[in-house]
């Protein structure tokens, strides 16, 4: 099982509320094991401390609501905030991405 | 930005509702779980297994409470703030131990602090000029000393130096205002035209010299001093342009200096120096009476100036060597030229209340680990719940910190009154007292001291607050390693104690026995009931010298005449007085010297009964008489004093033998004096008590008037009714004639000893301190002691000790003790006590009776001290203390 970064799972949990709007934690994590193909498993102890650096730091709002099976729970949303962030973060990922497939698609010369 | 909001969000969560919190996340937990097992059993799992598989997943609610929970606020901050909480609670427990370490800090930290308030306005503040590091004193130097500089020196320095970008000279005489209300006698500088620019400094309201204004034949301008302008002026701007009376000159003001200007320092009133051609030739290089301040160029540094002002020196010595023979000159930095002879003694003042502060710090120390003692079940078991070594370090250090901090902030309060009170005592010529302010860097340094105490005193509880054999600790609370260390600990800081009081004792029984010293010295004249005042410049009325003395006459007739006054005459400057000018002169039938080698003396007019007035004795000869009156200058009589008999007539009579001075002095343009030596008086000290006795000369009044002078009265009416009955007189004769300097002579006596009785005062007031701690601290470790052995000696007593010898082991103990101190004290005191070196008279920085009678104080204090735990341990109960 992948261990995850704290910078990482701030990201995936940004992409989550970006793509699928408002959600709670369960929907988070079962979104983030969908998405890694189980290879991530969160557990609470990850998750919520994660969920609540971000509220602090004003990327994420957090709202009491009602489930679609009728269940109270504490819904996640992106802020404006968030979504600059989020894109800020993309941006920079991507371009490291690049940068290091580019040195990993090098060959050994003369080969 | 979000960085910052985290912060925000953090500290608000730790004063949020944490209970309220936690309930929330646990429902959100719940709901979380709720859904997990629902999408389990929704896949066709078992239900009590759809459970179990999801709170597995979730890793337990404990864990991930306590994560959120540090997330929420600031786990460090808050631990800190359990650990002040606790300590305060602690603290409130033992008021007495809090009362005791917190009012001792408050004395220390207030009284090194209000110390450090003088020595940062008088020492290390910059001067209130901008760039006053760039500021320079030029002196002229004579084997080694500096001087006075003089016009033509002045001159070259001016015309020739490449240094600076702008040369001043100035000096300070009096001047008298009158033309409204009471004559007034003002202390007046004259200064160069360009002090104000060199100096940085731009008037309040008006303006500065302007180039040219120093010149002889430029209309008389001046500039008052704020001080001046709101006091006797009430802040009226349009003093600006008016003209006031000076000596009877009307005088234009020009401009309101603004108090920051403080050269020459306490001035009332500036004017411009006007050299005459005659001041400024060959003939006056040897008339030293200026100081003069320049501003280095950004070309310079004062090592090249100093290089530069040095070949000016060397140049001139060449050129006339008759009067700049080993002349040379020096440039030093304006602030340490004026503060130079401070430094040191108030440095050794900060030292000494250092002192104070370390041994309040160890008094503190010890208390605080006394303390340990009682503590010892409560430390057994916070370990034995779990609190690690360094986790009670901490809380220990904590509890110093708040007694500390509490002190701290107690001392500066203390250290504000403090401080006013050294700025009333200090001797006024103390250079730079008005720059003594609390301000933030003396404010930075209590808090950096409060925070050093702290550390200093809370190490030791703090390292064995946590040591120690836990099961020991538990079984038995007597008797542990961490506490028996702490009992050694103790006595090692009493130790010091001890020792550092000795250095302080030893301090200030020198300056004691100097102060002693220099009241045996005799001045050469009777202080007692002999009170003066000064008269400033007599108004223009008085044009010729029988107007003068005819003036004077009418006044000293009166004045003899006032109940009690039994004798009164008038002189040129008093003994012990600052010094009035010096002349040069020549002895008839002698070759003349040359340059500084030239005979020089004090000069003095005198009237004839002025040595029975003073109580100054003849010697051989005769004094003045009625019949020394008129005559032309240069053909009178003279009396001198032995010192003058002995340096320039050692192996001739000198009654008899004609001298003549160079010059006429004040009043005299022109002209010279002399005569006939009639008699020979006793000298007087000039200065100082020690040393600054100078050859002096005496002429009869009736033959030298001058026009501003002193005069003395020998009265037993007392200060109050003397000085009053003088004032009435003085109004009667001429409202235009100033009366100031009202003194008596004992108060010019003690004048004299100002800074060395400031010093004494101060270091006495440590060292009384310093005995005062460390005697609590004896008294305190061996309370603790005989506390520690009443079993021991239970069984001492029943073994056949008599009580006696109980109470004499006690107090041999603590005798014991101290010797350590006191040996210690006593090596440390022999080394540090050179310092005072430069401030003692009459007594060696080893002087033995210092070093026999304080050890034997200090011995006395140990025993005083020892006394009360000693009387109780021979009062133990025997069969009670072995049960116990």
């Amino acid at each position: 099982m992948a261990t995850i970064q704290q910078g990482t799972l701030a990201l995936m949990i940004l992409t989550t509320l970006e793509g699928l709007g408002p959600l709670h934690g369960y929907g988070i994590a079962r979104r983030i094991e969908e998405t890694s193909k189980n290879r991530l498993v969160l557990n609470y102890g990850t998750l919520y401390p994660a969920l609540l650096k971000l509220e602090q730091a004003g990327f994420i709002k957090a709202e009491w609501s009602v489930s679609e099976n009728n269940r109270r729970a504490k819904f996640y949303a992106l802020t404006a905030a968030g979504r600059r962030q989020l894109a800020r973060e993309k941006k920079e990922w991507n371009e490291t991405a690049d940068l290091l497939a580019s040195f990993l698609s090098l060959r050994p010369e003369g080969t | 930005m979000s960085r910052l909001r985290m912060l925000a969000s953090r500290i608000a969560g730790m004063f949020a509702d944490k209970q309220a919190a936690d309930a929330s996340l646990r429902e959100e937990l719940a709901a979380h779980l709720e859904m997990e097992i629902a999408e389990n059993v929704r896949r066709g799992i078992a239900p009590a297994e759809a459970r179990r598989m999801a709170l597995a997943a979730s890793g337990g609610f404990t864990g991930a409470v306590e994560s959120v929970r540090d997330q929420r606020g600031l786990p460090i901050l808050e631990s800190v703030a359990a650990d002040v909480r606790f300590a305060a609670r602690t603290l409130r427990r033992s008021p007495a131990y809090t009362l005791v370490s917190v009012a001792t800090l408050a004395v220390g930290i207030g009284a090194t602090t209000a110390i450090f308030s003088v020595v940062s306005g008088v020492l290390l503040q910059p001067l209130p000029y901008p760039n006053a590091d760039r500021l320079m004193s030029l002196t002229s130097m004579f084997n080694g000393s500096p001087m006075a500089v003089s016009a033509p020196d002045f001159d070259d320095w001016r015309r020739t130096a490449r240094s600076f970008s702008g040369v001043s000279a100035g000096f300070t005489t009096t001047t008298v205002l009158t033309g409204s209300g009471d004559a007034t006698q003002l202390d007046q500088a004259r200064v160069s035209a360009n002090a104000f620019d060199v100096l940085g400094i731009h008037p309040v309201i008006g303006r500065a010299f302007v180039v040219g204004e120093d010149e002889i034949a430029a209309p008389r301008v001046a500039i008052i001093s704020e001080r001046m302008w709101r006091t006797r002026f009430g802040a009226d701007s349009s003093i600006v342009g008016r003209a006031i009376i000076l000596d009877g000159f009307p005088t234009t003001v020009v401009g309101v200096a603004p108090s920051a200007m403080r050269w020459p320092e306490r001035v009332d009133v500036w004017l411009t120096t006007r050299f005459t051609e005659k001041d400024l030739s060959q003939a006056s290089r040897g008339s030293r009476y200026l100081t003069v301040v320049a501003r280095l160029n950004s070309r310079s540094t004062p090592s090249s100036a100093n290089d530069d002002i040095k070949s000016l020196a060397k140049h001139s010595e060449s050129v006339d060597p008759r009067h700049n023979k080993n002349v040379g000159a020096r440039v030093d930095p304006l602030l340490s030229s004026m503060v130079d002879d401070v430094r040191a003694p108030l440095f050794v003042l900060l030292g000494a209340v250092g002192f104070v502060l370390l041994i309040a710090c160890a008094n503190v120390g010890s208390l605080a680990l006394g303390r340990l003692g009682a503590r010892e079940s409560e430390l057994a078991m916070r370990t034995a719940l779990g609190a690690s070594r360094s986790r009670i370090a901490r809380q220990m250090l904590t509890e110093s910190l708040i007694v500390a901090l509490v002190g701290g902030l107690l001392g500066l309060v203390l250290a504000n009154f403090a401080t006013k009170a050294l700025i009333a005592i200090a001797p006024s010529d103390l250079p730079r007292l008005s720059d003594v302010r609390i301000d933030v860097s003396v404010v930075a340094f209590g808090f950096l001291a409060t925070l050093l105490t702290a550390l200093l005193f809370g190490v030791a509880p703090a390292l064995y607050g946590g040591t120690g054999d836990l099961r020991a600790r538990l079984v038995s609370a007597r008797g542990s390693i961490g506490r028996r260390s702490a009992a050694r600990s103790r006595q090692a800081l009493v130790v010091t104690e001890i020792a550092l009081a000795i250095v302080l004792l030893a301090g200030a029984g020198l300056l004691l026995r100097t102060i002693a010293q220099l009241r045996g010295v005799d001045p050469g004249f009777r202080a007692k009931d002999v009170y003066t005042f000064s008269i400033g410049q007599l108004p223009h009325r008085y044009a010729t010298h029988e107007q003068e003395i005819e003036l004077t006459t009418a006044m000293l007739d009166r004045l003899r005449h006032v109940p009690g006054v039994s004798a009164a005459d008038v002189s040129f400057s008093l003994p012990l007085d600052a010094g009035g000018p010096q002349f040069t002169f020549k002895i008839q039938g002698r070759p003349d010297g040359s340059g500084l080698s030239e005979p020089r003396a004090q000069a003095r007019s005198a009237g004839i009964t002025y040595f029975a007035t003073m109580g100054i004795p003849l010697i051989r000869g005769r004094l003045f008489t009625d019949a020394d009156r008129g005559g032309v200058p240069g053909s009178g009589v003279i009396l001198i004093s032995a010192d003058l008999a002995k340096r320039y007539f050692p192996n001739e009579d000198p009654i008899g033998k004609t001298i003549e001075t160079g010059w006429g002095g004040p009043g005299w343009p022109g002209q010279k004096f002399g005569g006939t030596i009639v008699g020979i008086v006793g000298d007087v000290r000039q200065r100082a008590l020690d040393g600054g006795q100078l050859p002096h000369m005496y002429m009869p009044y009736a033959q030298w008037p001058i026009d501003e002078y002193s005069v003395v009265i020998r009265s037993s009416a007392g200060a109050d009714r003397t000085f009053s009955a003088a004032r009435s007189i003085l109004r009667d004769l001429d409202r235009d004639i100033a009366m100031s300097d009202a003194r008596s002579m004992t108060e010019i006596v003690d004048a004299s000893m100002g800074r060395r009785h400031f010093y004494l005062v101060l270091l006495s007031a440590f060292a009384v301190v310093a005995l005062l701690l460390a005697t609590i601290g004896v008294y305190g470790v061996m309370a603790y002691g005989v506390e520690q052995r009443r079993q021991e000696i239970g069984v001492r007593l029943t073994l056949g000790s008599t009580r006696q010898r109980v109470l004499m082991m006690v107090l041999g103990d603590g005798l014991r003790l101290s010797i350590v101190g006191v040996a210690i004290g006593l090596v440390a005191a022999f080394g540090l006590t050179r310092l005072l070196s430069g401030l003692l008279y009459g007594v060696v920085p080893t002087d033995l009776t210092t070093f026999t009678i304080v050890p034997a104080i200090l011995f006395a204090a140990a025993v005083f001290a020892s006394l009360i735990p000693a009387s109780r341990a021979a009062a133990v109960d025997p069969v009670e203390a072995i049960r116990s």
